[in-house]
């Protein structure tokens, strides 16, 4: 993995392809996921994560993206997408898990490109500003039993982005974790 | 997208019920048609087979 935002774009701009963090956070939710769920694979991006879990197993996996091009993928993967800002459109308790791999970098807001890459990358300036909200709103369409899986970065913040997910009334634990030259990435059960 | 999507989706404003208006179907996919919120009256379209969810101020391709 590299920290650099220019390096880790590549020549794709359209769509975020899988990489080590969708790669860890499939794993965890083949995993974690029991049959007959209902899943949210938040962000889709490639359809990847979505795309594992519902090969993994008897459940149904709903794919949302703010990307209509995420959303075209998502869909030739067989996976049903819905295009959504974060949780918005989605009704309360309607999920059995949801899945979460955030646009997570810290960017200069002096560095922007402006493209459907950035989205997908760029957390803003703390790496954290599409993660809290999302933090704010998923208890909402989460069953009462229902489980979040998060990918966190080192780069965003590890305790950070844990001290503001408890203060959102979950109780967090790490379930994968890998570590490279520049970051630490770590997939987060949260529940309540 | 599928009918049964309705139990899952709601008015991204006012998460108030969504009415499915079906313009093409094709088999279990409804290719396309619209989405009323029974509340507010907004109307989402569903365009090959996928819902467009977004409030109508971000709807508009804001990047490439």
């Amino acid at each position: 993995m590299t920290r650099d935002l220019a390096e880790r774009r590549g020549v794709e701009t359209e769509v975020y392809g899988a990489a080590e963090d969708s790669q860890l956070l499939a794993e965890a939710a083949a995993e974690a996921i029991e049959p007959g769920w209902t899943v949210l694979d938040c962000g889709t991006g490639s359809g990847h994560v979505g795309g594992a879990v519902a090969d993994a197993g008897d459940v149904r996996v709903i794919a949302s993206d703010l990307n209509p091009h995420a959303c075209r993928r998502a869909q030739d993967r067989g996976l049903e997408a819905v295009r959504a800002d974060l949780l918005a459109p989605f009704r309360a308790d309607a999920f059995d898990a949801v899945l979460f791999n955030p646009p997570y970098l810290p960017t200069d807001p002096e560095n922007e490109w402006n493209d459907w890459m950035e989205v997908a990358l760029s957390g803003g300036e703390s790496g954290r500003e599409v993660i809290d909200p999302f933090l704010d709103s998923v208890g909402r369409v989460l069953a009462p039993d229902g489980i979040v899986l998060l990918l966190v970065s080192s780069l965003t913040g590890f305790e950070d982005v844990l001290e503001y997910a408890e203060k959102r009334g979950f109780e967090a634990n790490v379930v994968n974790e890998e570590s490279f030259p520049f970051e630490t990435l770590s997939v987060v059960k949260l529940r309540r | 997208m599928k009918e049964s999507l309705m139990d899952i989706v709601c008015c991204p404003i006012d998460k108030g019920e969504l009415e499915l208006d079906v313009e093409e179907r094709d088999g279990e996919e409804i290719v396309s048609g619209t989405l009323t919120c029974t509340d507010c009256g907004e109307v989402y379209p569903i365009e090959d087979g996928i819902p467009n969810l977004l409030p109508p101020d971000m709807r508009e391709d804001a990047v490439a």
